[in-house]
């Protein structure tokens, strides 16, 4: 079966594929809104509401980490509806580092979600603050988070991986 | 919490995080200086597994890895600084599997950018996307050979 350019999983991003750089700084807009309604909530004391903003801002991360980028929903709602308004891009990106970005939200959504089932205190609205931070950084500024994590935790040995056999 | 106290720390944290971005973008892409003798002092092309010679006069020696977007605008923009300067040669070294040259040239980010000289001595350092004008300012000052002035 050929393989098709756009089958890129995390971990073993094949084919770069190309997308337009604004789709996922549009995204991480929605994104950081989403997160800093859930801070707000949280703090609030509607504790309910903002673990049910938490836990879809991590299953969207998830959508994001595992389908890869160019197919997250965001993704799709900039192709239809505000990149038919736009002037093409200058240049295109690799879909890799944004749907990197997308795994370490999952992990810092993630883990707030399953603190806070746990009864950490806070834990909830920590973790909505630090992804919220990443989100805004995304989409202000065009930080890129694969950019100041991914050696990181190369060199921390949390993330390993080998080479496919090639020699 | 009432709402005022919430909507108080809300805009705290948006401060935050707006003042960490201005402070990421007035640092990210400056040329810095690496004094002679103060890090690994002299790269050859086999210390990182590079085929390609290094420049006579000065290499630009990036480091990136898959999940850095703007590696592939610093590929563009050095290998444009290295066709306009004779004697420059760009060398773009993927560290995504290689953890062991990321701690060896103590790379915490990409992309990372090192300026060598013609002996592939480390003259300047520069995290993110470098900043063209300054690159370009600092290459021009580099003689053609370390030791010619010397002589």
């Amino acid at each position: 079966m050929p393989a098709s350019p756009d089958e890129t999983t995390p971990g073993t991003p094949a084919t770069p594929t190309a997308i337009d750089p604004r789709a996922p700084r549009f995204g991480a807009g929605i994104t950081a809104v989403l997160l800093v309604v859930t801070v707000f909530l949280g703090l609030s004391g509607f504790t309910t509401a903002a673990f049910v903003l938490l836990v879809i801002a991590a299953a969207l991360f998830a959508w994001g980490a595992f389908a890869g980028i160019q197919r997250h929903p965001y993704g799709l709602v900039f192709k239809r509806v505000i990149r038919p308004r736009l002037a093409p891009p200058a240049e295109l990106e690799d879909a890799a580092p944004p749907t990197f970005a997308q795994g370490i939200g999952l992990v810092v959504t993630g883990l707030g979600v399953i603190l806070h089932v746990l009864g950490v205190p806070y834990a909830l609205v920590i973790a909505a603050a630090l992804a919220f931070i990443a989100a805004f950084l995304n989409s202000v500024f065009g930080y890129c988070i694969g950019c100041q994590i991914y050696l990181l935790l190369v060199r921390a040995g949390v993330i390993r991986r080998h080479r496919a056999a090639i020699g | 919490m009432n709402w005022t106290a919430s909507l108080a720390i809300v805009l705290g944290l948006v401060s935050i995080a707006a003042a960490l971005g201005l402070v990421w973008r007035a640092r990210t892409g400056r040329v810095r200086a690496v004094h002679v003798g103060a890090e690994v002092s002299i790269i050859r092309p086999a210390d990182v597994a590079s085929e390609a010679a290094f420049g006579q006069r000065a290499t630009l020696l990036q480091f990136s890895t898959e999940f850095c977007a703007p590696c592939r605008g610093t590929r563009v923009l050095l290998g444009e600084l290295a066709a306009d300067h004779n004697g420059v040669v760009h060398v773009d070294v993927d560290l995504t599997d290689r953890p062991d040259l990321a701690r060896r040239f103590n790379v915490m980010q990409t992309p990372t950018t090192l300026l060598l000289d013609g002996s592939g001595a480390v003259r300047a350092r520069i995290a993110g996307t470098p900043r063209r004008d300054e690159l370009r300012s600092r290459l021009d000052e580099l003689p053609w050979s370390p030791h010619a002035r010397i002589a």
